[in-house]
């Protein structure tokens, strides 16, 4: 168990350097989620678990001023804590979600307030031309903020197991089949919230034509790429951006309607 | 298509210089805050820049307080501000009558275009393409999902944050006003937001499931309510699904209150029957 909580501490710690490493997505629950599986010898599952949050989490993204959930702690501790209750994929949701929205908070209202004082100490530190304290200072800073997570990861994972294990036992049958039910629901959230953010009158007609080639043709979502990818070459080569439009009509949709929301 | 991005080093900066740029640029969003978001990254991004133009102690300062200013721009194409700075810092190093203010000015004006594109491309069209990739393989327990997604998703996004250094810099300040001026722009996120809504359309109706089991009529001719909406048209049920949670959006609710709405829907149609796996 002790070896099992320092990976998985070292998993989060691994989700928390998303923003060191480029931002390059290693804290999505499709990631995360097979990692955990892996130390917790069930990585299928872990798999799964993953994709099945990476669903329902699509449109936790920073866009704007939407702060989107803390989805490392929620995946984390969501697929480990399923799995070692030996629950399936929508445990790993119903525990995961209301984790990752009470560490937002908890990130964001005290984890911030601890980032800012390194932030401003590196405003001294160039005054003074400190270069190695300026670099250490921002790395301080970046796991700052979320030292909150960082902790309460390995903690809950060491404590909680046997909690949720006892909780999932008393579960009615109707409740889990529910929150199966749930899971499979919940991604339509997540594309709305998503969609919402691109939606405008120019593009809505092609979220159609993807949803119904998939309903009649049973095409996937990887065919469907493909294909629009070919379609917007097609339209590319019969100048349907811009070509024949006066330069006004370029002008309207300057921005190109994402700030509409 | 010839970018020819490595030309025009005739000052002082070069390539190497830029290359350590585009390094730096990595953990750009590591110390993004709630107060000046990029500024202590971008500031470590532009560094290797500034010591070498600012070898006095004091003006290299001076530079690196300009850059602690306020920024923010999609993390992918940081580089490419970061370069158009790295071109600008270097004629007010170089230019006795360089007007050193523009660099912030030119920085500040590019932040609300270039995020746009960015995020659109990146979070819209990218992102969603590698996800519905890799999910589609991942929700069968395959492990190339996860792979696929981060290879899907990084190697684009690394090898545009690459040439991006180098397009900054050559283009310097003038080339926004170039790239808007052809419409070029537009075309691109018109073009990437397509792609992005079709894949959403497809995920959606791949990935999201209803099912009503209610019973309707007895005996051979039983059948399900599902299936009398599906005879209406495929994914009927799915699409109504995605229409009223996305007006519920629209009726700006907490997407959290409509995760629990579902949440209550699913367990009630599970309690009462009408919903089934």
């Amino acid at each position: 168990m002790i070896v099992k909580t320092i990976l998985i501490f070292l998993i989060g710690l691994l989700g928390y350097s998303e923003w060191l490493t480029g931002t390059s997505f290693l804290q999505r629950p499709i990631v995360l989620g097979p990692l955990v599986g892996l130390v917790l010898g069930d990585m299928q599952a872990g798999i799964i678990m993953g994709a099945t949050l990476e669903l329902a989490m699509i449109g936790a993204i920073s866009v704007g001023a939407y702060n989107p959930p803390d989805l490392i702690s929620g995946t984390v501790l969501g697929v480990s804590l399923a799995i070692q209750a030996g629950a399936g994929p929508e445990a790993a949701l119903t525990l995961g979600i209301p984790i990752a929205t009470v560490m937002l908070a908890v990130n964001t209202g005290l984890g911030q307030p601890l980032m800012l004082l390194f932030i401003h100490k590196c405003d001294r530190d160039a005054e003074q031309g400190n270069i190695h304290a300026f670099n250490r200072d921002m790395f301080i800073a970046g796991y700052l903020q979320n030292i909150w997570g960082i902790l309460c990861i390995p903690l809950a994972f060491y404590f909680g197991t046997e909690a949720v294990t006892k909780i999932l036992g008393v579960i009615p049958g109707f409740v889990q089949t529910g929150m199966d039910i749930t899971a499979a629901l919940l991604p339509a959230l997540g594309f709305a919230m998503l969609a919402q953010t691109m939606m405008n009158k120019k593009v809505a007609p092609f979220f159609f034509v993807g949803f119904f080639v998939v309903a009649y043709m049973g095409l996937t979502t990887t065919g469907v790429a493909i294909f629009s990818i070919c379609l917007v070459l097609i339209m590319v080569m019969f100048g349907a951006f811009n070509k024949n439009k006066p330069v006004a009509a370029a002008e309207e949709y300057d921005g190109g309607g994402f700030d509409e929301f | 298509m010839n970018f020819r991005i490595h030309s025009n080093y005739d000052k002082e900066l070069t390539k190497k210089d830029l290359m350590k740029v585009f390094w730096r640029s990595i953990p750009y969003e590591h110390s993004w805050n709630y107060e000046r978001m990029g500024n202590v990254g971008f500031t470590f991004a532009m560094y290797p820049v500034l010591k070498k133009l600012y070898p006095n102690k004091e003006d290299l300062a001076k530079a690196m307080k300009r850059h602690l200013t306020v920024y923010n721009v999609t993390p992918y194409i940081s580089t490419f501000p970061m370069g158009i700075a790295a071109a600008m810092e270097e004629a007010n190093a170089t230019q006795e009558e360089f007007n050193e203010e523009s660099i912030s000015d030119v920085k500040t004006a590019l932040m609300g275009p270039l995020s746009g594109i960015g995020d659109a491309f990146y979070w819209g069209t990218l992102r969603v393409i590698a996800t519905g990739i890799g999910c589609t393989l991942a929700l069968k327990g395959n492990i190339l999902g996860p792979i696929l997604f981060l290879l899907a998703f990084n190697i684009p996004h690394y090898i545009i944050r690459y040439i991006c250094t180098f397009l900054g810099y050559k283009l310097g300040s003038e080339s926004i006003a170039k790239i808007t001026a052809s419409g070029l722009m537009e075309s691109v996120m018109e073009a990437a937001s397509i792609v992005g809504m079709m894949v959403v359309g497809a995920m959606t109706m791949e990935m999201t499931a209803i099912n009503f089991v209610t019973q309707v009529g007895t005996g051979e001719e039983a059948s399900t309510l599902q299936d009398i909406l599906c005879g209406i048209f495929p994914g009927l049920p799915t699409l109504a699904l995605f229409g009223v949670v996305y007006w519920m959006l629209k009726k700006k609710m907490n997407p959290l209150i409509i995760m629990l709405i579902l949440l209550v829907f699913g367990i009630v149609g599970a309690g009462l029957g009408f919903l089934g796996l």
